[in-house]
C-alpha cells in the first residue's frame, strides 16, 4: 500500500543475483559430489516503510535467502547492498555495522532468547555492544523498548520462561529494535503462535513499521498472513523466484501456474466460499536433482516440450509484475482462486471491531496481566 | 444428524496431578457426538484440551496421575470401563487415529508395507500374503503412485505428505467406524495439505467413516467439517453446524478467532486480536473462563455460564448469547 509513495526512493536493501549452493555429499578427498542450489539467482529490492514477502513451501530457499541478507550464510555468488553499502564481502569485524542496519526475527521465540538472562539484560546487550546509549541511560532505554512492544517495563527483571509465547516474540522484536535497524528480516515470525496471538504480533509489526519507517522482508508460508501484511510478494519455488508483483497483482491476477496452485490450496475460513481448485499433482521434486528447464514442469498443468529445455526468465508481464513462465501471457484467466467469501454479516463486523482495540488499550491490557 | 451417533462423549473431565501435587484440569465437562459419515471438528488453541480429549477417546492417556470421569460411548460401549485388552482390540480396528507428525508415528526400521500388514493381521484372521495384497490396495486408495513398489520403501524415503498418506492407509486398513485425526495437516505444506484434505473428504464418502478432526485452523474446519465444537480452557464454548458457525459465531471467543484471521474479501484493516492469554488451568477462574479477555463481559460473567441452546442445533457457553443483539 505504501509502494507508490516510496517508489522513487533508493532501496535500503538490494540483493543482486544471489546464489547459494550447499554441498550435500562429498567424496573421500572432499570434492563435492552433489550440491543443492538452495538459492539459484535471486534479486530483490526493499525500500524503507515497505514489506516484501517471500513465500513458498519447505525447501524453496526463502529462509536461506533471508539468512544471506544478514550474512548469516555466505552467498556463493551475487551481491548484497544494505543502506547503499556493499556488504557481500564485509569481514567479520565489519559486520557489526551491518547488524545495526539489519536484524532478523526467527520463528521460535523461546529458542531465540537466552533462558539465563533477564529480559532487561537481553535488551541491554545490543545497546552495549553497539554503544547506542551510555551505560547510565540503558535502563531507561530498556523500559522504552519494552513499552514500544506493549510489555510492562516493570517486567525487565523477569526471565524469558515467565512470559507466554506471544510475549516472548514481543521481547525478540524489542531486541531487534534496540539497534534502530532499517531492515528487519522476519522469518516466519508468527508461525509458532496461536491464531489470536498471531494477530497481536502482526498488528504490532505494522504499527512499528508505520512509526519507525522499517523495511520488512517477511518470510512466510501462510498466504493469508502475507496478503494482510505485504506490499509486494516474491513467490519462490526450488530456489528461484517464479513470480513477483504487488500484493494485489499476485492475489488478484497471478501469472504463474505455481502461484495459482498455491493460492487455490489455501483453506478458506468460509464453508460457503466458491472457488476454483488447481491442485498440483505430487510432491516438490528433490532439490538435489531439480527438473531441467522450468522446475515446475513435472507438476505443471500447462507444461509443453520447451519447458524441459529452457530456463524461463523472470520477465515483466505488467508494470510491476513479472513471471518466470514461458507461457505467462497465454495462461487462461486465473478465475476465482482465492475464495470469494459470502459477505460478512454487518453485525458480525461490529463484533469484530470490539476486539480491535487501539494501540494504547492493547498495551495497557497486556501490561495489566 | 439423522443417524444415531457412533461416538458420544458425555461430561468428560480429565485432571492431571503433577509431581508437586498441582492439579490441572485439562478437560472439564466436555460433551459432543458424531454420526457415521460425518466430520466433527474440534477447534481451539494450544492448551485448550482438544488433544487430551482425543487421547482419552483412544484410551492413550497415561494411567498414573490422570483422573478421568464422564462417559465415552462408542457403538454403545463405555470406553472408560473397557479393559486395556479390549481397547487394544478396538484401536486400529473399529477405532483409528492419525497424528500430526507422521515420521514419529512410523517405525523407521520397518518398511511401510510391513507396518500396514502388521496392523491388518493384528485384527483380521488372514494370512500375511492376503494382508500384503490388502496393504497395496490401501496404498493405492490413498493415491500413492506405484503402490506395489512403495510397499517395500522405508519411511525415510517418503516425503511428509506421502508419509501422512501411509498413516491414513494404515488407519483405514481395517475399515474403522471412527477416525480421529489430530492436526493431520499441520506439519505439511499448503499444497500438500490441500491434497490430504481432499483425500480425507473422498475417503469419508467412500467408507462412511465418522471423523473427529482436531485442529487449530479455522480454514481447515471450514473445508472439511460438518459440525464444529470450539474449545477454550478445557471446555466446549460453542457447538454448531459449520455453515452456521461461520455465518454468525455465538461465543465471543469464536468471534475473536474469526476476526483475527486475515480474510481475502476484506480490505487490509487492523486485525481483531484477543488480548491477554489463556488462564492458568491449575487455578482456573470461577466464572466464565474467557471473561478476562472478553470485550463483552458483564458482572454476571463472574458466574460460570452453561453450554445452552441458541437456536436449532447450536449452543454456546455465554451469558450474552445470542450475540446478534450486542451489535444492534
Amino acid at each position: 500500500m505504501r509502494t507508490d509513495a516510496h517508489a522513487h526512493e533508493v532501496p535500503v536493501l538490494e540483493a543482486h543475483d544471489l546464489v547459494k549452493h550447499f554441498v550435500a555429499r562429498k567424496s573421500l578427498i572432499g570434492r563435492p559430489l552433489a550440491t543443492v542450489k538452495a538459492v539459484d539467482g535471486v534479486s530483490l529490492a526493499v525500500r524503507s516503510g515497505e514489506t516484501v514477502a517471500l513465500v513458498g513451501e519447505s525447501g524453496c530457499g526463502k529462509s536461506t535467502l533471508g539468512r544471506m541478507i544478514l550474512r548469516l550464510v555466505d552467498p556463493t555468488s551475487g551481491r548484497i547492498v544494505i543502506g547503499g553499502e556493499d556488504v557481500t564481502h564485509a569481514r567479520e569485524r565489519d559486520l557489526k555495522g551491518l547488524r545495526r542496519a539489519a536484524q532478523i526475527i526467527f520463528q521460535d521465540p523461546f529458542a531465540s532468547l537466552n533462558p539465563r538472562m533477564t529480559v532487561g539484560e537481553i535488551l541491554a546487550e545490543p545497546l552495549m555492544l553497539h554503544a547506542i546509549v551510555p551505560a547510565s541511560e540503558r535502563p531507561a532505554r530498556v523500559a522504552a523498548l519494552l513499552e514500544q512492544v506493549g510489555l510492562d517495563p516493570r517486567h525487565a527483571a523477569r526471565f524469558p520462561h515467565e512470559f507466554s509465547g506471544g510475549q516472548r516474540q514481543r521481547i525478540v522484536i524489542a531486541r531487534a529494535l534496540a539497534v534502530e535497524p532499517k531492515v528487519i528480516v522476519c522469518d516466519e515470525p508468527v508461525s509458532a503462535l496461536d491464531v489470536s496471538i498471531r494477530a497481536q504480533i502482526l498488528n504490532l509489526l505494522e504499527e512499528l513499521q508505520a512509526r519507525l519507517g522499517l523495511a520488512y522482508v517477511f518470510i512466510s508460508h501462510d498466504l493469508g498472513v502475507v496478503r494482510h501484511i505485504a506490499d509486494r510478494v516474491c513467490v519462490m519455488y526450488l530456489g528461484r523466484i517464479v513470480e513477483t508483483g504487488t500484493t494485489a497483482e499476485i492475489f488478484e491476477n497471478p501469472r504463474h501456474p505455481y502461484t495459482r496452485a498455491l493460492l487455490s490450496a489455501i483453506p478458506a475460513p468460509s464453508p460457503t466460499a466458491r472457488r476454483e481448485r488447481r491442485l498440483l499433482e505430487g510432491d516438490v521434486p528433490s532439490p538435489l536433482s531439480p527438473p531441467s528447464g522450468c522446475h515446475l514442469r513435472t507438476r505443471c498443468p500447462h507444461v509443453q516440450d520447451v519447458c524441459a529445455t529452457t530456463r524461463p526468465p523472470l520477465d515483466p508481464v505488467g508494470p510491476t509484475q513479472a513471471s518466470a513462465c514461458l507461457f505467462a501471457k497465454d495462461l487462461p484467466p486465473a478465475g476465482d482462486l482465492t475464495p470469494r467469501e459470502a459477505p460478512l454479516d454487518p453485525r458480525l463486523e461490529k463484533l469484530f471491531a470490539a476486539f480491535v482495540g487501539d494501540d494504547e488499550t492493547a498495551a495497557a491490557r497486556t501490561a495489566a496481566q | 444428524m439423522s443417524e444415531a451417533p457412533i461416538l458420544s462423549v458425555e461430561d468428560l473431565a480429565v485432571t492431571f496431578s503433577g509431581p508437586d501435587g498441582r492439579r490441572t484440569r485439562a478437560v472439564d465437562g466436555v460433551s459432543f457426538s458424531v454420526s457415521p459419515g460425518r466430520t466433527l471438528g474440534i477447534v481451539g488453541e494450544s492448551g485448550c484440551g482438544k488433544s487430551v480429549t482425543s487421547l482419552s477417546v483412544m484410551g492413550l492417556l497415561p494411567k498414573v496421575g490422570t483422573a478421568i470421569s464422564g462417559r465415552i460411548l462408542f457403538e454403545g460401549r463405555d470406553l472408560l470401563r473397557e479393559s486395556e485388552r479390549s481397547l487394544r482390540d478396538l484401536r486400529g480396528d473399529r477405532l483409528a487415529m492419525i497424528f500430526q507428525e507422521p515420521m514419529t508415528s512410523l517405525n523407521p526400521s520397518y518398511t511401510i508395507g510391513d507396518q500396514i500388514v502388521e496392523a491388518i493381521v493384528r485384527h483380521r484372521a488372514i494370512g500375511r500374503r492376503e494382508a500384503a495384497q490388502r496393504a497395496v490396495e490401501m496404498l493405492e486408495r490413498v493415491r500413492i503412485p506405484e503402490p506395489a513398489a512403495r510397499f517395500h520403501d522405508y519411511p525415510h524415503k517418503l516425503s511428509g505428505g506421502m508419509r501422512q498418506r501411509v498413516m491414513i492407509a494404515m488407519a483405514l486398513a481395517c475399515e474403522p467406524r471412527l477416525l480421529i485425526a489430530d492436526e493431520p495437516t499441520t506439519a505439511l505444506d499448503v499444497t500438500i495439505q490441500a491434497q490430504i484434505l481432499e483425500l480425507m473428504r473422498a475417503l469419508r464418502e467412500e467408507t462412511g467413516t465418522a471423523i473427529v478432526l482436531i485442529t487449530h485452523d479455522l480454514g481447515v474446519v471450514a473445508e472439511v467439517c460438518d459440525e464444529v465444537a470450539v474449545m477454550y480452557a478445557g471446555q466446549v464454548v460453542e457447538r454448531a453446524p459449520v455453515e452456521e458457525l461461520f455465518r454468525f459465531p455465538q461465543h465471543p471467543y469464536t468471534v475473536g478467532l474469526m476476526g483475527s484471521l486475515p480474510r481475502f474479501d476484506r480490505p487490509r484493516t487492523r486485525l481483531a486480536a484477543i488480548e491477554g492469554a489463556v488462564p492458568d488451568m491449575s487455578r482456573p477462574p470461577e466464572g466464565c473462563r474467557f471473561a478476562a479477555r472478553c470485550p463483552f463481559r458483564i458482572p454476571r460473567c463472574e458466574t460460570m455460564p452453561e453450554l445452552a441452546p441458541v437456536g436449532p442445533d447450536r449452543s454456546a457457553r455465554c451469558w450474552r448469547a445470542p450475540l446478534e443483539e450486542l451489535a444492534a
